[in-house]
């Protein structure tokens, strides 16, 4: 058994090398001509590193470190809707997150004693905003374009896709979303399932 | 009744300006390559204007025609893919599923029209000009073929707002980039499903062409042949 | 990919992966409050106002919610805000109708350019080093305003000078206004796409000194004189619009379309008949058509202010007999009597004159053949016509008239006296003939200032680059002087917060005015530009504006929200003749420097379809951009006709030395069959010094080589006056689109 995951691991691994050997961020290459700029100052949707490009191979994601304990279920057991803070889930692709003066049209006044409310007002105030991480979302080379809008109009719940948030403290990701997930749905909804609906 | 979509590309029209050239780019995310790798041929253009010279000078005549991807209803790049990166839509185009893609170039063997692209390196952005991308269309990396789409992120945003508002697309209303910029507007994009169209009539047109049409591959995009010029003014 | 590559990038692959890790740099970077309120992933589209040539067209900029790398009290973070995606034109802008060009398209790259000047620089070289290190812009306003005070002090307010390309609306306003304060001369004028000698004649011919519109939606036959007015002449998108109705829009009426000049252009390739005359004689060709209309009495005799300019006109000009016309131009006698048939008999006919023709030491008298040969056909203020665009009521000013043109001060010694010079827009240094000596001349006055974006060949001299905002920065205001037949103001806010530690160039005038005091602050009043241009939009609520609100304020919205005021009434008629001194011309001989043995070709340079003058070289776009003649992308090259080319022995990707008396330059050959035997010509464009990474060093620029030659009567550059002598001496290599595809090195080099 334990051979068999390390046979795994060394396929994973050469697998990966390959792909990164490909996916290197060519700048050399790439002719648009540079002078003395390193590679940061580029863009490109190569992955940064090998390891980046194991994690994805494999399916694997860290799990986000947020920077506020955020609680959801306060927030939802206040009647305060989800479409309050992650605005523009309706209207496009995707469903904000919120900045800090979203946080702030409430906070300046409500539970200004707690703790990590002080300490969103301590960000506020040296005019910073809050470097929430991504729980949800797909990587570039998934090449998904993911609508909001029109899943929230066919009244599919938030829940569905996002689990049992009003039971979370900060956002965890519940639900698996990979092409199973949503073609299981769309077969059982009879809406279209053509590649292109969704890749492009 | 689904939609099958085309385009009618009136030559009488066209100038030859580039505008649907650089607005495909902007568009769809359409990276510069620079000028070693355009010298070898790898630039990549959805959509470009050829220019034919005709007689020698002093009697000389130009004629460009834009050519895009023919979105062919019997197309020669979908049953070379291995991979079915290369398939044919519900609504007739041709589409090409990037996360298929292995990069085989079979489809650019088939293509008669030399409109499909391949990445040869990983395309890059000198910061900040990547601020400028289109969150709507994916970034292609190296070994993916890609080619027009026919904007099918502004057929599908239209199609979810039409549905939104409980009605019908109207004649013109997903309107590729290309079609969208042309200023003397030779190029007309729509239903062709749809009778009464504009794409449709033009398509009727006694001027209208298929590029390569003795190929079979009955492309969804008719070429509307220049007129000439004579005394009796028609 | 080569062996040497694949082991460079495993090895750097390796190395990076045990370095970085799992690390994240945008997790590291400090991340700010968002300066305004946004929706992510859903897209605005604000009205703005397209500033890269002079016609003026209006935008919609799509703007969507992205994260940027910015700059905030010296430290550098990320922060959401607005960026501009795309920029289409405005579906209700009565110049381009929703339509935009090529360029106008690519002008999104200005904004996120990597090499944009990011904060003030102060020059820390010598002069034209490149060296400059950033500064504050308190520091660099003070520093301006104490050099003005110092000027006023000794009474020398007068060496203060201002070089702009041309100026339109309130920025031209504001420019005016700030140096007649000051006690400076009037701004000068630099603008390679401005066409000194058509307005000169059109002031001479209709009274008005402005560029005409024409009305090509209802015509019935056009000829053009060289110009490029599908491509980068005048008001290109609007007259394309016109252009597809002309050809397709009204069924069993296409019009014919007959373009002359020497080398085919965009707009020639066309055209039903393209006629190659010789060079410079495009007036006497239209004579020619006249004599033939008049003296068979095609079209009833006109007798008016055009026609009185032109020696004997009211004898039937007589010398202008096809015969002898054919003798002057090459065109046979038989073809221009069958044009002037087909005209008169295709009413209402027109006729365009810019560009290379006007370039001539004759081009006013060019100019001037071509308005009368309009009188002529009865086209003038009439449908199917050429006429002059309506302008606001409140707009009195924007008028060119009051400034002067660089060149004349130039090389009548008068910026000698120079104290401080004041730079914005514009690249004399770049687009003058190198025998002017501009950059010497430049680099003998003590302080310049520049507001450029980039640190192009002019900038580069600057001591002090006190950045302006990209356009989709800024408040811009604009009134298009052609391309539509109802009176247009642009107006835009900014479609985007600034991306650095850029300001408007207006409100950097307006402090330094504030901070001089005295004549300067009194003559402007505004605390900043926005409040200048509501100042100036005001009147126009009253007038006929489409559904003026009744409320100033709201007044002031909704000319934000529409992109302007624009009148509803359609006006095409020519101003009426204001009386001049009468100046008669007659034919003469186009003159041109070097003698016909030694140089025997004419050097013909020409506005690129991509880079216009060169100012918009530095952008990737318009770099890979295939021209749409010769497919070539990156590059420059010199056009030859196949025949020219087999009898000097040198064939395409040879590279050549073209040789004028003042100059050389080295560009590959593009042999072209749309090109007269005694032809040579070259896009205009490339071979920047300094103008970012992706157009410095690359190519050729055709200025350089040109002789000081001028059309006498407005002093202007005649830039089509040169002759050349050209030669092989190697071998170069052209990117063209239409080459095929290389995947190994052999196959490159057996092309």
């Amino acid at each position: 058994m334990r051979s068999r995951i390390r046979g795994l691991s060394l396929i994973f691994v050469g697998l990966a090398a390959v792909s990164s050997f490909f996916l290197w961020p060519t700048s050399s290459a790439n002719s648009v001509k540079r002078r003395g700029i390193d590679s940061q100052d580029v863009f490109t949707p190569a992955h940064p590193t090998i390891l980046d490009s194991l994690r994805e191979f494999i399916g694997w994601r860290e799990t986000p470190v947020q920077p506020l304990a955020f609680t959801h279920r306060k927030h939802i057991e206040n009647q305060i809707a989800c479409t309050a803070c992650h605005k523009g889930v309706n209207q496009g692709p995707s469903a904000g997150i919120p900045d800090i003066n979203v946080c702030m049209r409430c906070h300046t006044f409500f539970a200004k004693d707690r703790p990590e409310i002080k300490k969103l007002a301590g960000i506020f105030d040296s005019g910073q905003d809050i470097t929430w991480q991504r729980v949800y979302g797909f990587s570039p080379s998934a090449h998904v374009k993911f609508n909001h809008a029109p899943h929230i109009h066919a009244s599919v719940d938030c829940s569905v896709c996002h689990g049992d948030v009003k039971s979370m403290t900060v956002a965890v990701r519940a639900v698996n979303l990979n092409m199973g997930f949503c073609l299981s749905c769309h077969r059982a909804k009879q809406v279209s399932t053509d590649c292109v609906t969704c890749h492009f | 009744m689904a939609h099958r979509w085309g385009m009618a590309v009136d030559l009488d029209r066209c100038t030859g300006c580039e505008a649907c050239v650089v607005a495909c780019r902007a568009e769809n995310n359409i990276p510069s390559v620079g000028e070693d790798q355009a010298q070898k041929g790898r630039a990549i253009h959805w959509i470009r204007v050829e220019r034919y010279y005709e007689g020698e000078f002093p009697d000389v005549r130009v004629k460009f025609q834009p050519v895009l991807c023919q979105q062919c209803n019997n197309a020669p790049c979908e049953p070379v893919c291995p991979t079915y990166a290369s398939y044919h839509t519900d609504e007739g185009l041709n589409g090409q599923v990037y996360n298929r893609c292995i990069g085989t170039r079979y489809c650019a063997n088939a293509c008669s029209y030399t409109v499909r692209f391949f990445n040869f390196f990983n395309p890059a952005w000198d910061k900040p000009l990547h601020l400028q991308l289109n969150p709507d269309v994916s970034l292609r990396q190296v070994g993916i073929m890609e080619k027009c789409t026919f904007c099918v992120q502004r057929i599908k945003s239209a199609e979810i707002r039409a549905k939104e508002e409980k009605r019908e697309l109207r004649d013109g209303e997903p309107a590729p980039a290309c079609v969208q910029s042309c200023p003397p507007r030779a190029l007309v994009f729509g239903d062709l499903n749809d009778p009464e169209s504009e794409v449709s009539r033009l398509a009727r047109s006694r001027r209208g062409v298929k590029l390569l049409g003795e190929l079979g591959t009955q492309p969804n995009v008719t070429y509307l042949q220049r007129n000439e010029w004579n005394d009796n003014n028609t | 990919m080569e062996r040497r590559d694949f082991l460079k990038v495993s090895v750097l692959t390796g190395a990076t992966a045990a370095l970085s890790g799992c690390e994240k740099p945008a997790h590291t970077l400090v991340r700010f409050i968002p300066e305004e309120d946004l929706i992510p992933s859903v897209a605005t589209w604000k009205p703005s106002v397209c500033t890269l040539c002079p016609a003026g067209c209006g935008l919609m900029v799509r703007v969507l919610p992205g994260e940027a790398e910015v700059v905030r009290n010296g430290k550098l973070g990320t922060i959401q805000m607005g960026l501009a995606k795309k920029l289409e034109g405005n579906p209700n802008h009565p110049v381009n109708w929703g339509k935009l060009c090529a360029r106008g398209q690519a002008g999104l790259q200005i904004t996120y350019h990597p090499d944009r000047v990011r904060s003030p620089l102060k020059r820390s070289g010598p002069r034209g080093s490149g060296s400059f290190q950033p500064v504050t812009w308190e520091e660099s306003i003070r520093e301006v305003v104490s050099k003005l005070q110092e000027l006023q002090s000794q009474n020398q307010s007068e060496s203060l000078r201002f070089v702009s390309a041309c100026l339109r609306g309130q920025r031209h306003e504001l420019v005016r206004k700030f140096l007649s304060a000051f006690g400076a001369p009037a701004a000068m004028v630099f603008d390679p796409l401005d066409e000194p000698v058509l307005r000169q004649a059109n002031l001479l011919s209709f009274g008005q000194a402005d560029m005409p519109s024409f009305d090509l939606a209802h015509t019935g036959y056009v000829i053009s004189f060289g110009a490029d007015f599908l491509g980068t002449w005048n008001s290109p998108v609007a007259q394309s619009i016109a252009y597809g109705e002309m050809r397709q829009g009204r069924p069993g009426n296409r019009a014919k379309f007959v373009q002359v000049e020497q080398r085919m252009s965009q707009t020639g390739a066309n055209a039903d008949e393209w006629i190659a005359p010789r060079a410079g004689t495009e007036g006497a060709m239209a004579l020619g058509l006249a004599h033939v209309i008049l003296k068979e009495k095609l079209r009833p005799a006109a007798d008016n202010k055009a026609t009185r300019l032109i020696a004997g006109w009211s004898q039937g000009l007589a010398e202008y007999s096809p015969e002898q016309v054919e003798r002057k131009t090459g065109v046979p006698a038989q073809r221009i009597q069958r044009l002037a048939h087909e005209m008169a008999a295709h009413l209402p006919a027109v006729a365009i004159i810019g560009g290379l023709p006007l370039a001539h030491t004759n081009g006013l008298f060019n100019a001037l053949a071509v308005n009368a040969l309009n009188t002529l056909l009865g086209s003038v203020g009439m449908p199917g016509g050429l006429f002059f665009t309506p302008q606001p009521p409140s707009e009195n000013a924007g008028s060119w008239s009051s400034e002067s043109d660089f060149a004349s001060v130039l090389l009548a010694g008068k910026l000698d006296g120079t104290k401080v010079l004041l730079l914005h827009n514009a690249n004399p240094v770049f687009a003058t003939p190198a025998v002017w000596k501009v950059r010497e001349t430049l680099d003998r006055i003590p302080f310049i200032v520049s507001f450029g974006s980039f640190v192009d060949e002019t900038s580069q001299l600057a001591d002090l680059i006190l950045p302006d905002h990209s356009p989709l920065e800024s408040w811009l205001h604009d009134v298009p002087k052609s391309g539509t037949n109802q009176a247009v103001v642009s107006l835009a806010a900014p479609a985007m917060l600034p991306l650095h530690d850029t300001r408007a160039m207006p409100d950097t005038l307006l402090e330094i005015a504030h901070q001089i005091g005295g004549e300067a602050a009194k003559a402007l009043p505004w605390e900043n530009f926005q409040e200048m241009l509501q100042a100036s939009m005001a009147p126009l609520r009253t007038a006929d504006g489409i559904n003026p609100p009744p409320d100033p304020e709201k007044f002031w919205s909704k000319v934000q929200e529409q992109g302007g005021w624009w009148s509803d009434k359609v006006r095409q008629a020519a101003r009426s003749a204001i009386p001049q001194k009468q100046l008669v011309t007659e034919f003469a001989p186009p003159q041109f420097d070097g003698e016909e043995s030694s140089f025997p070709f004419h050097f013909q340079p020409y506005v690129s379809q991509a880079f216009l003058d060169g100012s918009l070289a530095h952008l990737p776009w318009m770099q890979e951009m295939p021209d749409a003649l010769s497919t070539v992308m990156w590059g420059t090259w010199v056009e030859i006709n196949p025949k020219t080319a087999q009898k000097l022995a040198i064939e395409q990707d040879d590279l050549v030395e073209v040789r004028s008396q003042h100059g050389k330059l080295l560009a590959p050959l593009l042999v072209s069959p749309g090109i007269a035997f005694d032809v040579v010509a070259m896009p205009m464009g490339q071979g920047h010094e300094s103008f970012g990474r992706y157009a410095s060093g690359r190519g050729a620029n055709p200025m350089t080589i040109l002789a000081p030659m001028q059309v006498a009567e407005t002093g202007s550059l005649a830039w089509a006056s040169t002759r050349v002598q050209v030669s092989k001496v190697g071998k170069a290599k052209l990117a063209l689109f239409s080459g095929g595809l290389f995947e190994r090195p052999s196959e490159l080099q057996q092309r």
